[in-house]
């Protein structure tokens, strides 16, 4: 295993630059997940990292070895593939052995490995399968036998569990997690499912627009999200947004989120004259509180032990990017609460001020 | 979904009509081979002869030089199909796979050179054949045969590329495989369903052909396909039409014993579960 620095790495198709140069020291063992929305650039820098799409600039280095150029095959790293790509007219022992045949391996080593690697992901039983034979379980934890049969220096993911039903997601994502810990080897993964990246990485990549936005630990992430896109795209269900402008007197300012004027340090508004005001939904409480107001819902969710209660956020609602679904619904409280709650019930909501982040209206940048 | 008795009628009976239609000739072959010429000219025709003639096929057999003409058109066709898919195979996967400057138009081009008729293309085919020496060989008719196979066989192998997965090739790249041994150990034998029904296509084309085998073989004797020595057997005052049929029988023979054998290759479903 290995650490790997990307240095700078870009990548255009003619005149679209699809990845702005990224740089990212990953360190040795470790798990780093990258995430963002369709189209972000995530699965173009791992295609280059594994040598499948060559970079238009820039230098990519595992240990001290140089494979910006290299094949492939000969960069020492193993992939697991979205639709898995496992060899149909292949057996199982076939699959997981190939990458060592193609190696040059002696065959009785080669069986050696597939049967140590067969009996840690329990596959034992399918060798003499094809993959058309087996489940989607199964056929992932084959895709995966091939990548770690090699012990190549990292390992390289592109959204291995969505094709997966959401039971088995779970599993594997456990799975794959624990592998991890055993084996230790340097893991980039590629997902756009933020729960995933929250649930598995060491550090997680948040990408858009081919643009790093922040890297940084899971509750870093969620705790100090450096801008708007970042604190929308982490957290399920997604924070709530606000407009406000900034009103100042006398060296104060303040402003308005749902009817409560809130004073705002001056020094955090960094000379902003209109924020976006952020709360996350298990930052509202149901009753009176230090900043209070009235909603009435226009859907509530009930999940047993809590409430998703949806509302109309009024005019100064601000749709997050990826929310198509919630922008509909509007802002939304999600309150631990197990009694009866229904949409013809008027609520009162209340929130702690310290819990609001605010972001600059313009730069969307968060203000701190 | 529950078909309706009679929804089923309406299906078995189409079926059963169309198998008639196509089964048809294939059953006449047979009887014409069979019957004596007085059976052939008796109205309304029987459909089935009273003394089937069984040993026409051993008089034809050894009267004609018909292992010649098969052993002919067979070599022909082989040949055509080899050359016909060494070439499609580089070239449907280029198309399917590069993306080239034009390769859609390049693709539309290759799939108009099929469009053209055989008989439009044999003129210059035969000038460009003689100032080269090569009327009379039965490599004249292999090219030939190829000029008319390629255009079809790219294409329909380029539509079966586009259907195996890339990420088969690039997990066979990451294995260790280089482009192309990627596509030989993994996208061909992916493929082999989709190369065999090319392959047969092109054999098929190949061994029906008439007009380039008259054109450029009429004067080889030696050289004789098998379709080409059946049209020698008409007579200029009289016709064994029993003999010709006969000879039409064996010519059949082996493009059914090769859909046979190709059938299981022929049925998809090599690449289920290959992902997702």
């Amino acid at each position: 295993m290995a650490n790997i620095s990307i240095r700078n790495v870009h990548k255009s198709y003619g005149a679209v630059e699809v990845l702005k140069p990224f740089s990212l020291e990953i360190n040795e063992g470790e798990f780093i997940v990258l995430v963002g929305p369709s189209g972000c650039g995530k699965s173009t820098m791992l295609k280059i990292l594994a040598g499948l799409e060559p970079a238009s600039g820039g230098e990519i280095f595992l240990g001290e070895r140089e494979v910006t150029d290299l094949a492939p095959g000969d960069r020492d790293i193993a992939m697991v593939f979205q639709n898995y790509a496992l060899y149909p007219h292949l057996t199982v022992r076939q699959n997981i052995g190939f990458g060592l045949k193609m190696r040059g391996m002696p065959a009785a080593e080669i069986e050696t490995r597939v049967a140590e690697v067969a009996r840690t992901l329990e596959v034992e039983k399918y060798l003499d399968r094809r993959p058309k034979d087996l489940s989607g379980g199964q056929r992932q934890r084959v895709a995966l036998g091939r990548a770690i049969v090699r012990q190549p220096q990292a390992f390289l993911m592109d959204e291995p569990l969505s094709n997966l039903d959401a039971k088995l997601r779970v599993h594997m994502r456990a799975e794959i997690g624990a592998l991890h810990q055993r084996i230790g080897v340097t893991t980039v993964y590629v997902t756009h499912d933020q729960i995933e990246a929250m649930t598995m990485a060491d550090r997680v990549v948040i990408m858009r627009d081919g643009v790093i936005q922040q890297i940084a630990d899971p509750d870093t992430l969620f705790q100090r999200p450096d801008n708007l896109f970042v604190a929308g795209f982490i957290g399920s269900p997604g924070m709530n947004f606000l407009s406000a402008e900034v009103e100042r007197d006398g060296g104060r300012a303040w402003i308005d989120v749902f009817g409560n004027r809130i004073e705002v340090d001056e020094a955090r508004l960094a000379g902003a004259s209109a924020v976006i005001a952020g709360i996350r939904p298990e930052h509202l409480k149901l009753g009176a509180g230090p900043a209070s107001f009235q909603v009435r819902p226009s859907l509530v969710e009930s999940l047993g032990s809590e409430k998703y209660v949806y509302f109309d956020g009024g005019p100064h609602t601000v749709a997050r990017e990826d929310g198509e679904e919630d922008k509909s619904k509007g802002l939304i409280a999600r309150l631990s609460h197990t009694g009866h709650m229904s949409e013809q019930d008027k609520l009162e909501l209340s929130f702690d001020p310290s819990d609001l982040y605010l972001f600059d209206a313009k730069t969307e940048k968060a203000l701190r | 979904m529950k078909r309706t008795p009679m929804q089923s009628l309406v299906l078995y009976g189409t079926v059963i009509l169309l198998a008639a239609l196509i089964l048809f000739p294939v059953y006449w072959l047979l009887v014409t081979a069979l019957s004596t010429s007085a059976d052939l000219s008796q109205l309304p025709p029987s459909f089935w002869p009273e003394n089937a003639q069984w040993q026409v096929f051993a008089k034809v057999w050894e009267e004609r030089p018909i292992p010649t003409w098969l052993a002919n058109s067979m070599l022909a066709a082989i040949g055509s199909v080899a050359l016909s898919m060494v070439v499609s195979v580089m070239a449907g996967y280029a198309l399917s796979r590069f993306s080239i400057r034009g390769g859609h138009s390049l693709g539309l081009f290759i799939l108009t050179a099929k469009m053209l008729p055989a008989t439009l293309l044999v003129i210059p085919l035969f000038s460009i054949f003689r100032s080269f020496g090569m009327i009379g060989s039965l490599w004249t008719l292999v090219i030939a045969h190829s000029t008319l196979i390629i255009p079809f066989t790219t294409w329909m192998l380029k539509g079966y590329f586009d259907t195996i997965p890339r990420e088969l090739e690039q997990a066979a790249m990451v294995d260790g495989c280089s482009p192309m041994g990627a596509m030989l150990r993994v996208v061909l034998p992916v493929a082999t369903p989709g190369l065999a029904a090319t392959a047969l296509y092109a054999f098929v084309l190949s061994w029906a052909d008439y007009a380039y085998a008259r054109t450029f073989l009429i004067n080889a004797q030696g050289s004789w396909t098998a379709n080409l020595g059946i049209t020698t057997m008409r007579g200029e005052y009289t016709t064994d039409w029993n003999e010709i049929s006969a000879a039409a029988v064996f010519v059949a023979v082996p493009i059914i014993l090769i859909y046979l054998f190709l059938e299981r290759y022929l049925v998809g479903g090599l690449t289920a579960g290959a992902e997702k």
